[in-house]
């Protein structure tokens, strides 16, 4: 298989470059990140991250033939070669396919995710009904890969101001989480700004790239709804088949 | 105020499309008496009002994503709405005008 | 790029295309209801090559914005929303806006 990499060594290259590297598949490289892996173990300079190599950790985001996508679920037999592979766009580049995800978190860890409830507990738990806990399908699955915000043209113009889908569809699940109690802080915290939400312009880039098949832009639009005070959806949100890099 | 004005200004649009097709005006007198009829003028008067508020919405946007930093932002942001308002005086101009 | 990206950047730039030509616009306007000859200069106006294909850019730009505009708000009321039939919409929108143009230019000619 032939593949060009991006490679950025940031005390020697001014800039990131394609290197080719060509190998031969053997039958265990059933994903990219198997053949990753097999040509870091000849180049063991090649740098990018990687943990649970099965597609729930999100370390292996990276953009394959042009799309974003985890490495380690992203079958080798579909892809176009030259394979091209290059580090999430519009993230600072660390190293190679490393990026810099500081941007991306501290604008997740802006939308206060985590629930607040100031009553004191119960015995046991918060109750939730079935069909309350629904209204987080399609949201709670996000593993904070960075394949949405990554890929959407209004993050990349204002990553520091815009939200971000990834941070978004968090903020959804716990606006729409029945045991919350801060849900006018959190609409309103969307609303005073131009930029924290509305920045969206429904493109769909996130919902097309979203490894776990989740639509953002939808979570975005309940979240729209819910300011402009129309009723809300009874259901949660659409989960598509995920649309792996060809 | 840009999902309302998109409403009617697309209604419009198709509604010129229509009359035009139906009667086709030929001279400047039939053109003249139609823009100035009653309910056609009123018409035209809602249209512009809802162009200007759809362009405003739209530009904004467009700059709001686009220009940094802040102040450069703020006097672009500027110059868009007096022009929008400039454009905004000529029209009713216009529209005056024709009342004879 | 996703075919979503195509439509959404192409409402963008049509909308800054239709703006652009709302002053010239307005002015064609105006001079067309001046008077008797006022109006035959528009029509004039309108027979320069130049022109023609700026209309026919305007026109496409048009129709896709407003086609675009409407599956928009197509979705606002939760029409077409789940991420296939939002594909579809957006290949329709597209091709549409072309087809238009096409036929502004073939009626100009």
């Amino acid at each position: 298989m032939k593949l060009s990499i991006s490679r950025y060594d940031p005390e020697r290259d001014k800039a990131p470059h394609l290197q080719d590297y060509d190998i031969e598949l053997i039958a265990t490289d059933h994903m990219l990140l198997d053949v990753l892996l097999r040509l870091k173990a000849q180049d063991s300079t090649l740098s990018f991250r990687k943990s649970c190599r099965e597609g729930v950790c999100g370390s292996d985001a990276m953009n394959i033939n042009g799309r974003n996508g985890l490495a380690c679920i992203t079958r080798t037999r579909d892809l176009r070669e030259p394979v091209v592979i290059r580090p999430l766009p519009g993230f600072p580049i660390i190293r190679d396919l490393f990026v810099d995800m500081t941007q991306f978190f501290k604008q997740y860890r802006s939308i206060t995710p985590y629930l607040v409830n100031d009553k004191p507990p119960p015995e046991r738990e918060r109750l939730q009904s079935p069909a309350e806990r629904d209204k987080l399908n399609g949201a709670y699955e996000c593993i904070l890969c960075g394949c949405c915000s990554s890929q959407c043209p209004s993050y990349w113009w204002n990553p520091d101001k815009f939200v971000g889908p990834a941070g978004l569809i968090q903020a959804y699940r716990f606006i729409f989480d029945s045991r919350d109690r801060a849900t006018e802080r959190r609409l309103d915290d969307l609303d005073n700004d131009p930029y924290r939400l509305f920045r969206c312009r429904t493109i769909m880039n996130c919902a097309e790239v979203c490894p776990k098949g989740l639509e953002p832009v939808h979570a975005i639009e309940r979240i729209r709804l819910k300011i402009a005070g129309v009723t809300e959806a009874a259901a949660g949100l659409d989960v598509h088949p995920p649309i792996s890099p060809t | 105020m840009q999902r309302v004005s998109a409403v009617y200004l697309l209604l419009f649009v198709l509604f010129l499309l229509f009359s035009s097709w139906l009667r086709p005006i030929r001279t400047f007198a039939e053109w003249h008496a139609w823009v100035a009829g009653p309910g056609t003028s009123i018409a035209f008067v809602v249209f512009f009002a809802a162009l200007l508020g759809h362009m405003w919405v739209g530009l904004r946007d467009v700059l709001l994503d686009y220009a940094k930093p802040a102040s450069l932002r703020r006097s672009l942001l500027a110059a868009v709405a007096l022009s929008l308002l400039g454009l905004g005086m000529w029209i009713l101009r216009i529209l005056f005008r024709i009342q004879g | 790029m996703p075919v979503g990206a195509l439509t959404s950047i192409g409402h963008r730039i049509s909308g800054v295309v239709l703006a652009a030509s709302v002053p010239l616009a307005v002015y064609l306007f105006g001079l067309s209801l001046r008077d008797a000859r006022g109006f035959a200069q528009v029509v004039g106006v309108f027979g320069g090559f130049a022109f023609k294909a700026a209309a026919v850019l305007v026109v496409w730009a048009l129709a896709h914005h407003m086609l675009g505009g409407a599956r928009h708000m197509l979705s606002d009321f939760d029409v077409g929303s789940p991420l296939r039939a939002a594909r579809r919409s957006a290949w329709l929108v597209n091709l549409a806006g072309l087809c238009v143009a096409l036929l502004a230019a073939v009626l100009v000619w």
